[in-house]
């Protein structure tokens, strides 16, 4: 095998794919729509879900007892003194204001009381919310817990977590978690679909055209053109999934409204290597597993139907990646696809066994040589070439 | 006589058919024998023709000297190579032609010549004498930076013909060379096919077009049903009849029966 005659194809390959716009655009437009669209979505979603700070919720109260007439307790809201309840319940539910609260005339003596032995009903407070309106039902959640503390503070039998934060989950895992969770499928989903776009293209298309038996003719190897074609296009939807992970994990924060909590240099120079061995021998394989169902089909459409399937099986083991990674034996990373879902997942989760992902990796590139030489066998057999 | 350049030793090709071609076909059986037994040589600086009806067989003997496709039996040996066991070096020894064979759309006819020479491993001051050369030869000058998609379909068959010869071989199969070409184009390729016979290139070209074979071969090979009837110089073959008329002879005498 020369050498050259290898990167002659690819160098050929790369000049298809890069020099025709239209092809361009319709590989590349996902990952960028993806970003687009995950950050609208992520915005409104976080606009929805957050009241503008810069407005406090109106709270109206009725007889507020002095217990609980601190300037701290209500700071979070513009509070005031119901004149007119009706009123005042009538734009809450016009959305005009947040919250009322009425409690009994004398509620400190009441309480003061009220002793559980006795039959005697507790004092009531009443609130009045809009839960169709964020800021209401904000309100509304924070005035409950503001009573539930002082509630709690009057029976007083015992403290809870006074001045700690009891949260003892570091941010790094937190976004460990979501990443884990979603980028496998994700990943392998973006590599699956820009290798079907190309590899279809690549293969089957020349078919189709009649351009796949002029190359055969020239003294080119069959197992160099095999692997002119599988590395070219690899390193074509490498790029292609380059782009849309990249744009994932970049709009991934604003998708989940959570612009702090989410960072991805929780990760050291070590899983970033691992990660790109695995993507890499993934894509190798994908690209591989296209090309020989290329191969087997008549044209690009007979091609595209009979990847569907395949896409499916990738997209329900990406799938199956999202929920708890079975910290299986060694052995089952030795199932293609299965691996680099486990791999990725294992890896983003910082929570992973070297060894594991190496042997994803080598098995992955094996089945990547031995689909060429079945690919370079295939270019040999007439059935192949004239399909017609 | 000069030596043989391309001595084909008894090749067979079978087909197995589907059931829609078998239909097609109006057989029974399953099996389709393309070439059956064929042997034939070629010889040094001459132009070969194979004359067949449709379905003789043509096309199928050439792919299989070309090493597109391997016969069931039987070899051949091209310049000394065989199409068995050296598929790489026949390959680099032929330039093959078929209107088949496409070249892609997306290309120009500039870029698919330096990507061929590249295949074929030729230096870039080689590749652009030759460029100049055919493409000026051809009319192509004016096109090399148009995309194929937007050659007429002549200028794609001058535009495949230049890039089939960036190695300037000694052999040239050449399947139905006149398919599909309006009378102009067709005189630019016979004409620059006897060029090459001239400057000594042996070149085998399949076709079912009489008065071709009569215009430019030396010998002609009548193939019928995948059987070579007759092989031989074209004014020993044909004496007092004409080709046409040989060839209805020799259909008539197989089929037993009458046209
Ligand atoms: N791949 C194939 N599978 C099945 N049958 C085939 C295949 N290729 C050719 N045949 C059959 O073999 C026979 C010979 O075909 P071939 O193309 O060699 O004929 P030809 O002489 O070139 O005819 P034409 O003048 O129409 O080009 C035909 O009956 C054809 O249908
Ligand atoms: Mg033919």
């Amino acid at each position: 095998m020369r050498r050259s005659n290898v990167t002659t194809i690819m160098k050929k390959e790369f000049a298809r794919f890069f020099g025709d716009k239209r092809m361009l655009i319709t590989l590349f437009l996902p990952g960028i729509l993806i970003f687009v669209l995950y950050t609208i979505m992520g915005s409104a979603m976080t606009d929805m879900l957050s009241p503008d700070p810069d407005i406090p919720p109106t709270v109206y109260v009725v007889d507020i007892p002095h217990s609980l007439e601190k300037d701290s307790l209500w700071s979070w809201c513009e509070i005031m003194n119901a004149v007119d309840q009706s009123m005042i319940k009538q734009q809450i539910s016009d959305k005009q204001a947040d919250l009322l609260i009425v409690f009994p005339a004398d509620f400190d003596e009441a309480v003061a009381r009220y002793d559980v032995t006795t039959k005697l009903d507790a004092p009531n407070i009443e609130l009045y919310y809009n839960p169709l309106e964020i800021s209401s039902s904000n309100a509304y959640a924070i005035t409950v817990s503001i009573l539930d503390s002082y509630e709690a503070t009057l029976a007083n039998k015992f403290d809870l977590n006074r001045d700690i934060d009891g949260n003892l989950a570091t941010p790094e895992e937190l976004s460990a978690s979501i990443i884990s969770m979603l980028m496998p499928m994700l990943i392998i989903t973006f590599l699956f679909s820009g290798t079907a776009g190309i590899g279809t293209e690549s293969i089957a298309g020349e078919k189709e055209r009649g351009t796949l038996g002029t190359l055969l003719v020239s003294p080119l190897k069959r197992s160099e053109l095999a692997l002119g074609k599988i590395l070219s296009l690899a390193i074509l939807s490498f790029l292609i999934g380059l782009v849309s992970s990249v744009s994932t994990i970049l709009s991934l924060p604003r998708l989940i409204g959570a612009t702090d909590a989410i960072s991805v240099d929780i990760y050291t120079v070590k899983e970033y290597i691992l990660l790109a061995l695995v993507i890499l021998s993934t894509l190798l394989l994908l690209v591989s597993l296209v090309t020989l169902v290329s191969a087997f089909a008549k044209s690009v459409k007979e091609a595209s139907t009979a990847i569907m399937p395949l896409m499916i099986v990738v997209m329900v083991i990406g799938v199956s990646g999202m929920f708890g990674s079975a910290s299986s034996g060694s052995w089952f990373y030795l199932i293609p696809i299965y691996n680099s879902v486990e791999s990725m997942s294992a890896l983003f989760a910082l929570d992973y066994s070297s060894l594991n992902v190496v042997l994803a990796v080598i098995s992955n590139v094996i089945y990547c040589f031995i689909a060429s030489f079945i690919l370079a066998k295939m270019f040999n057999n007439e059935k192949v070439i004239f399909s017609g | 006589m000069n030596h043989s350049l391309i001595s084909v030793e008894g090749i067979s090709k079978t087909f197995k058919l589907s059931k829609k071609q078998q239909k097609l076909t109006k057989v029974d059986s399953k099996y389709l024998k393309a070439v059956d037994n064929l042997s034939f040589n070629a010889y040094e600086g001459e132009i070969f023709g194979l004359l067949g009806p449709n379905g003789a067989g043509k096309t199928t003997a050439l792919r299989i000297l070309s090493t597109l496709i391997k016969p069931d039996s039987g070899d051949a040996l091209v310049d000394g190579y065989s199409i068995i066991t050296q598929p790489e070096e026949v390959r680099s020894k032929i330039g093959f032609l078929t209107g088949e064979l496409k070249l892609e759309d997306f290309f120009t006819p500039n870029y698919l010549f330096d990507f061929f020479s590249s295949v074929h491993n030729i230096s870039s001051s080689v590749r652009e004498q030759r460029k100049e050369i055919l493409f000026s030869r051809f009319g192509i000058d004016g096109f090399r930076e148009v995309k194929v998609a937007n050659l007429s379909s002549g200028m794609k068959q001058k535009t495949s013909l230049a890039v089939s010869l960036v190695h300037d071989p000694n052999i040239i199969i050449f399947d139905e060379p006149t398919n599909g070409l309006d009378v102009l184009t067709a005189k630019v390729v016979t004409d620059f096919l006897l060029e090459l016979k001239e400057s000594g290139k042996t070149i085998i070209i399949s076709t079912h077009i009489f008065s071709l074979v009569e215009r430019i071969c030396d010998r002609v090979g009548i193939l019928i049903d995948g059987q070579m009837e007759v092989c031989d110089r074209l004014e020993r073959l044909t004496g007092k009849l004409s080709l046409e008329d040989l060839f209805f002879l020799l259909y008539q005498e197989r089929k037993g029966e009458n046209i």
